[in-house]
């Protein structure tokens, strides 16, 4: 009877403690505020005065944020944000990005743990699957916003082109688009280094005057190393009223200024004016190693690598000492027409976007906490405290700044400054400082890569373009871009008509599309599924 | 003689009354219970983890699923997905043929190398437990993200293959449907090795079971070690090569570098609203049945001879049966008969005269 007894007292127990574990955390009914009040009271840490907004809970609560950004990184702004708001706790979830990623956001919303505010890679996953909430009502009240690299607005990026003016998603992590040169290369070849206000057509020069010339050492030089495709560039540098890759405007594509692209991009490959692929004989062929980065080669003019990659490696300090002839200078994607080169120009970014959880109990809370992270002034000045220290580093033992770090998204000049002097150009001489300078107010009208803010763009890669290796056909010149152009405009508008009804439409878990717009993209997929 | 058959049978008739009415003693009840006992763990481990998983994935299948933060959102598609994938996605009917042809091709591969080297190490040498180590060594390393970073960085080719010639040389004789396949062979041969770990282990043990006095005797009547491999060793182990073709072709179908998992779990992460989880278990019930296909192909191919015959056995068995009780019915009837003939004869109804064989 005693073993039954005890028996039984177990099992209760063992009940009670999986109904508890099973039960999501966190105390309070949740926030009702849709707005930013614009109330604020000051929090000094570090001698810096964080605005601590007033019209957030005072209940005890916890927001997970799930990203691929830098863990460490975003450790320790969880922990700052949490010394602002003590009564916030800030759990980081970190996967890397791809399945991975995705498959721990799934298992999250599927055990009842969806984040509150999160990253996504494929803006169709996300969207089809509801995980983003409208915080237009915040975004429109919040000053703040208003200062941001111009195309956030203009473009409206994070917006999907709804015109009920709704805003899903904010860049997280802003990488601008940008081309090295190497000035010792040029100095060796004798060209003459361009201005920051060059052309396309300029580069497409220098970048056939600095190949061959292998007399001057016995090994051959070239103009360019392509790690992104110059028809991504060619294809946004073309014309101001692109928004979106494969000219797209807001509504529909246009792939004529992409076949453009894409063919000269392909002549230059086949005119052997491209350095070969990392990983090759020709590679071996050329450097003696089959796995030599033409980066570190001093042979190479021209370099459309990643904004990352200075950081990462040029600029890093084994690197510098281990290759002292290589001398690189930044310089901004150029225009095609020169009146857009002396202004202000659309250029190609890597922009991871972000929102808030479409299933968070605490919206204001956690569009502060986005904000802080994202684009806002406080956050950033966190992040160049973060960057600035070289104690901090990644689970490798690397400098976070050394990592993969990005861009302020905010025109805040005070942020903008602390990052180029403190952070970015620490060490420089006046001359590359400069530069960088130069370089960095060029860059704020970034356009995002296609998958990450149009609604389609992926089925659309998956189904018809990468399906069909449309790439490597122009590269290899068995086929010419312009083939493609109207049939590739034709699928890209359908994929994205598809998806806007099928995320946005009356069937979907939004249902924010107006009657026009839904007899709009309803008659381009129509029209396509007719033939 | 029928009133004792009919005594027998009341008798039976009256065990069988009192067996049902009989209840099984405390202790019988109590080791039944217990084996029960035993068992409930397995029931619900079934239950949970097999029953319910494959119930839940085939609903899925059958319908279009969003994974939102209110929940999941079912649109009953019946067949849709199935249809899908059969008509409208071309990658899954590509990817499932070059895995048919390349499993096909490198399953015999596996079985064999492993049956080589566990015959070479089930010889006397010195460090056999070191090699065994070293052969199994790569089934700890295949497992995982280290197996696709090895790939990636050209360890799964022998460099030493000019994989270029030996593709040209497959494509000019073979169509391109078996030419590729058998070129990624070619090109994955260490990787494809890499899998035979387990495979070499399990022959080890099939082989280490072979009563030595089997060679003796054949070296004493003149065999050769070749003549003994195929009489003796290959008919000993031939259930292990069964079992072997099985789990490798588990195992190879099972295994993240398998490009239909890729596509299996790329369609549950789409942004597409026709893919997603149920387009995705879909695709994997479609692939199951293709998987159970091929282990059924298998299994028919290599059935041991000891099953067929045993099978004859049991025919013939049965046929003996058959044939006592057509003997026994023949002679009841002939006894039948006699009487019968008799009673006639002494009622009066037969004459004198001797029956012979007309008379019936």
């Amino acid at each position: 009877m005693k073993k039954k007894i005890l028996a039984l007292v177990l099992a209760a127990l063992m009940l009670v403690s999986v109904l508890a574990a099973c039960n999501k955390g966190g105390s309070g009914g949740g926030s009702t505020t849709t707005t930013v009040s614009g109330e604020y009271e000051e929090v000094e840490i570090n001698g810096y005065k964080y605005k601590k907004a007033k019209d957030m809970t005072t209940d005890n609560i916890t927001l997970t944020i799930h990203q691929f950004d830098q863990k460490e990184v975003y450790e320790l702004l969880a922990q700052r944000f949490h010394e602002i708001y003590p009564n916030i706790n800030v759990v980081v979830s970190y996967a890397t990005v791809g399945d991975d990623y995705n498959n721990a956001l799934t298992s999250m919303v599927q055990n009842n743990q969806a984040p509150d505010v999160l990253m996504y890679s494929d803006c169709d996953y996300a969207l089809s699957n509801g995980y983003l909430l409208d915080f237009s009502s915040f975004w429109n009240s919040d000053p703040e916003t208003q200062n941001l690299a111009d195309t956030i607005n203009d473009a409206g990026l994070g917006c999907f082109n709804l015109e009920g003016g709704q805003r899903y998603a904010v860049p997280f992590k802003f990488f601008p688009g940008i081309i090295y040169i190497d000035k010792n290369v040029m100095k060796t070849l004798n060209i003459p280094m361009p201005d920051q206000t060059w052309t396309w057509s300029e580069m497409i020069n220098i970048i056939k005057q600095a190949t061959g010339h292998a007399d001057i050492d016995g090994m051959k030089y070239y103009g360019l190393y392509p790690y992104n495709r110059l028809d991504s560039y060619y294809g946004i540098a073309a014309r101001q009223d692109i928004i979106g890759e494969f000219g797209f405007n807001g509504q529909e594509f246009d792939l004529s200024e992409w076949a453009i692209g894409e063919q000269e991009f392909s002549d230059l490959k086949l005119g052997g004016y491209v350095c070969p692929d990392r990983e090759s004989d020709a590679n071996e062929a050329w450097t003696g190693d089959w796995d030599t980065w033409a980066g570190a080669t001093s042979h190479v003019a021209v370099f459309s690598e990643a904004f990352w990659t200075f950081q990462s490696s040029w600029n890093n300090p084994s690197f510098k000492e281990a290759n002292p002839t290589i001398d690189i200078y930044p310089y901004v994607v150029p225009a095609v027409s020169e009146a857009d080169a002396s202004a202000g120009h659309h250029s190609i970014a890597t922009l991871d976007f972000g929102g808030i959880g479409s299933g968070t109990k605490y919206p204001r809370e956690a569009y502060e906490l986005m904000k802080f992270v994202s684009f806002g002034i406080d956050g950033w000045h966190t992040r160049n405290e973060i960057y600035a220290n070289e104690e901090n580093v990644n689970a490798s033992g690397t400098p976070l700044k050394y990592d993969v770090m990005p861009v302020p998204l905010t025109k805040d000049e005070t942020i903008l400054n602390e990052y180029v002097n403190n952070v970015y150009c620490a060490g420089m001489d006046d001359e590359h400082k400069e530069a960088w300078k130069t370089y960095f107010q060029s860059c704020m009208q970034p356009i995002s890569f296609g998958w990450t803010n149009i609604a389609g763009y992926n089925n659309f890669l998956v189904n018809y373009f990468n399906n069909l290796s449309i790439h490597t056909l122009v590269d290899n010149g068995s086929a010419k871009a312009a083939d493609y152009k109207d049939e590739a405009k034709r699928q890209a508008d359908y994929y994205h008509a598809k998806a806007m009804l099928d995320d946005f439409g009356p069937t979907s878990l939004y249902k924010v599309l107006n009657e026009d717009e839904i007899a709009r993209y309803q008659a381009v997929v129509d029209a396509f599924e007719k033939g | 003689m029928e009133e004792t058959k009919k005594m027998t049978r009341q008798e039976k008739k009256a065990l069988k009354e009192r067996l049902k009415h009989l209840k099984s003693g405390k202790l019988e009840k109590r080791d039944a219970s217990r084996g029960y006992l035993f068992m409930i763990p397995w029931f619900i481990g079934v239950a949970v983890f097999l029953a319910y998983p494959l119930g839940t994935s085939f609903w899925y299948s059958l319908n279009g699923i969003r994974n939102t933060p209110q929940g999941l959102f079912y649109t009953f598609k019946q067949f849709g997905n199935y249809t899908n994938i059969l008509v409208r996605d071309p990658d899954f009917i590509v990817e499932l043929v070059d895995y048919v042809t390349s499993t096909i091709l490198s399953v015999p591969i596996i079985v064999v190398f492993a049956l080589i080297i566990a015959m070479m190490l089930n010889m006397k040498i010195k460090g056999k437990s070191f090699f065994r180590l070293i052969f199994f060594l790569p089934v700890i390393i295949v497992s995982g993200p280290i197996l696709g970073m090895l790939t990636e960085e050209g360890a799964g080719s022998i460099s030493a293959i000019d994989m270029n010639a030996i593709t040209a040389a497959i494509s000019g004789v073979l169509p391109r449907m078996l030419a590729e396949p058998i070129s990624d062979l070619f090109n994955n041969m260490i990787t494809t090795l890499w899998y035979s770990g387990v495979q070499i282990l399990i022959f080890l043990s099939g082989l280490q079971k072979i009563d030595k006095s089997m060679y003796e005797a054949a070296k004493i009547d003149g065999g050769s070690g070749w003549e003994c491999f195929w009489k003796i060793t290959l008919p000993n182990i031939k259930p292990m090569i069964l079992l072997n073709v099985v789990y490798t072709v588990i195992f190879i179908s099972s295994n993240s570098q398998n490009p239909i998992i890729g596509l299996i779990q790329t369609s549950m992460f789409s942004g597409d609203q026709d893919k997603g989880y149920g387009y995705a278990a879909a695709m994997a019930w479609l692939y199951s049945v293709v998987v159970i296909l091929i282990v059924g192909l298998f299994a028919l191919l290599l059935m041991t001879r000891k099953g067929a015959y045993e099978k004859q056995v049991k025919r013939a068995k049965k046929a003996k049966k058959q044939e006592a009780r057509n003997r026994k019915k023949i002679e009841r009837r002939n006894v039948r008969n006699a009487k019968r003939i008799e009673r006639q004869r002494a009622q009066g109804k037969i004459t004198s005269r001797t029956t012979s064989r007309e008379d019936y």
